[in-house]
């Protein structure tokens, strides 16, 4: 049978136009995405202490303090103690996993590889996106990016302070 | 998501417009050389950043783009004639040179210097390569002419095509920058097209669906890197530059010619995608230049006798539901240009970006965004220079290459990234 050819601008391709996009459900504004943006070393917590004004929706700060020790968790899954920024006090990555949809790894420095392992794989085995920031200069940076690569999605390098600011808010965190 | 007066702010290219001018401080693609083939040919009107222009060769070969508008009583100079050294206009007889001076007034006496002083806006044109270019900036602000390779190589080794797309140039030029989407939208092609197949790199592509993105500035722009599995130990990365505002090239497969675009806005909803091919060391087979003229590759099929694809709009871009059931095409559009506008055009003229839903694989496309911004606002804030001007951040390419995985594409590909005259691409 003949396919039927459309007969209104709206249900063709035509319906592209900019009058017709005054037609377009206007839904309501997106969920925030439950983001997690943990520092990897001293210089990468002195970044997100920078953030923490920002009006965010649903951003969880948190930093990794090196000599932390990777366990085993629950079901197997890696697990890593983080602490909130300023401050003492223990939190598990398992538990601010739960409910998390993104956790975006920030550093500056060298980094443990073994702590952004565990990281990305707790992420990886609980289907969490994963994207790793690394700020600084190509030379001084290696073994950051090293160590994060196999682990984000997406790495992004860069000496510019604005970029993190600008994912978190692009992705609604 | 952007914020309204970002979105605004970026995709906005008319005078006066901080990306409009931002725009206006580059050399950009105006047309192609095809299109003004001889001395004292038709002029040729056409829009750029907003603006109505005519585009003249003049009776001693010299390129010249002014004002569309008689200066007397605002005659499209299309109707004009093109002859001895200039335009006249059609209805009194005006006359303008290339730079868009008025040389004749045939109603004023014969000493009268009234002509003198009637003078339209005029921007360089000149030829380089295949293509056409134009600065439409302060002329004290105008850089040397553009360095990208697929211009210089000799001729017989380049190709250029360009299309109209009904929308922004922004949303285009996203579509250029996001790699993420060509394992879905493009992979009927890896097979079957003339100018893709073939290249051991396409089976990393097609046997790896989920690549991995890394994000690196450039001083011109960026360098985006997708790698996806290869042997053990190995990483197939595909590395595409994006030079500022909107050059982008596509990384290459196997000793296939490289291809790329420039996108160049013409008002706010539409813009011309400069499409190249070229090979760095060898010319063109006949049969290479047959397939990019036939639509192959990253060209496509015209109307006849205009440069509107001739899958368009009004016609659904040709859908082919039965090709798409099959897996011929993934969208049911056929060719991977029409593939990429048949979709940007769907987004709308200027896509909302305050509804958008975007992932962490969109990072290059954010990343691209916020350096527009900041160029914008540097020039119009401290008349900065932005990035991409200076003609060593055009000389880039494009890569395609098999890495030990601990090693960074930026460092190990640095030579590859630039262009070496004379030597081949880095290509698997």
């Amino acid at each position: 049978m003949q396919s039927r050819q459309p007969i209104l601008l709206n249900s063709c391709a035509r319906a592209a136009s900019a009058e017709e996009l005054r037609y377009r459900i206007d839904g309501p504004e997106p969920e925030a995405r439950a983001a997690r943006v943990i520092a990897l070393d001293p210089g990468a917590e002195e970044v997100l202490e920078g953030l923490q004004g920002h009006p965010w929706r649903s951003a969880h700060f948190l930093a990794y303090r090196p000599g932390n020790p990777v366990i085993t968790g629950n079901g197997g899954l890696p697990d890593v103690t983080l602490e909130p920024l300023r401050g003492a006090g223990a939190l598990r990555l398992s538990e601010e996993l739960e409910g998390a949809d993104m956790v975006v790894m920030v550093a500056t420095a060298s980094i443990g590889a073994d702590a952004a392992a565990a990281i990305g794989e707790a992420c990886y085995r609980r289907g969490i996106m994963t994207g790793g920031v690394v700020f600084g200069d190509e030379i001084d940076i290696g073994e950051a990016v090293l160590a994060l690569r196999p682990q984000a999605q997406v790495l992004l390098v860069t000496q510019d302070h604005d970029d993190l600011p600008e994912i978190l808010t692009a992705l609604r965190a | 998501m952007l914020k309204p007066e970002i979105n605004e702010l970026i995709t906005r290219t008319g005078p006066r417009t901080a990306m409009g001018e931002l725009f206006r401080r580059y050399w950009i693609p105006a047309l192609l050389a095809e299109e003004l083939p001889e001395n004292d040919c038709p002029p040729v009107r056409l829009k750029l950043l907003g603006e109505r222009l005519i585009a003249i060769r003049d009776s001693a070969g010299q390129y010249g783009l002014i004002d569309e508008f008689c200066a007397h009583r605002g005659v499209s100079l299309w109707f004009g004639r093109n002859e001895d050294g200039g335009l006249r206009c059609a209805y009194h007889g005006w006359k303008y040179d290339v730079t868009g001076q008025c040389v004749d007034v045939p109603s004023e006496p014969e000493d009268s210097v009234f002509c003198s002083k009637v003078k339209l806006t005029g921007y360089p044109l000149v030829k380089i390569g295949d293509v056409l270019w134009t600065y439409m900036g302060d002329p004290s602000e105008q850089p040397p002419p553009p360095e990208f390779e697929w211009v210089h190589v000799p001729s017989d080794q380049t190709y250029t095509s360009k299309r109209w797309q009904e929308s922004n140039w922004l949303q285009a030029l996203e579509g250029g920058i996001d790699s993420s989407h060509v394992s879905w939208l493009h992979s009927g092609g890896l097979k079957d097209d003339p100018l893709f197949k073939g290249a051991k790199g396409n089976q990393y592509n097609l046997n790896d669906m989920k690549p991995y993105f890394e994000v690196a500035d450039a001083d011109g722009g960026l360098y985006i890197g997708a790698r996806r599995n290869a042997e053990e130990g190995h990483y197939y990365w595909r590395i595409t530059p994006w030079v500022m505002p909107s050059f982008t090239m596509v990384p290459p497969r196997g000793d296939h010619p490289v291809h790329g675009h420039f996108w160049v806005p013409i008002d706010d909803e539409n813009c011309w995608v400069f499409t190249f091919d070229y090979h760095p060391t060898r010319a063109l087979t006949d049969d290479e230049l047959q397939a990019m003229k036939d639509g192959y590759g990253v060209h496509n099929k015209y109307v006849p006798g205009t440069y509107r694809p001739l899958q368009n709009k009004d016609n659904d871009y040709m859908m082919d539901r039965d090709a798409q059931k099959r897996g011929e095409t993934f969208s049911g559009v056929w060719g991977i240009a029409m593939q990429d506008a048949s979709l940007q055009e769907s987004m709308g003229p200027v896509v909302d970006r305050t509804k958008e839903r975007l992932v962490s694989t969109d990072t290059g496309i954010i990343k691209a965004r916020l350096k527009l911004r900041k160029a914008a606002e540097e020039l119009r804030d401290h008349d900065a220079t932005p990035p991409g001007v200076d003609p060593a951040h055009q000389r880039v390419r494009s890569a395609a290459v098999v890495l030990p995985e601990d090693q960074a594409f930026i460092d190990a590909c640095q030579d590859d990234l630039v262009v070496t005259p004379g030597s081949k691409h880095a290509s698997v």
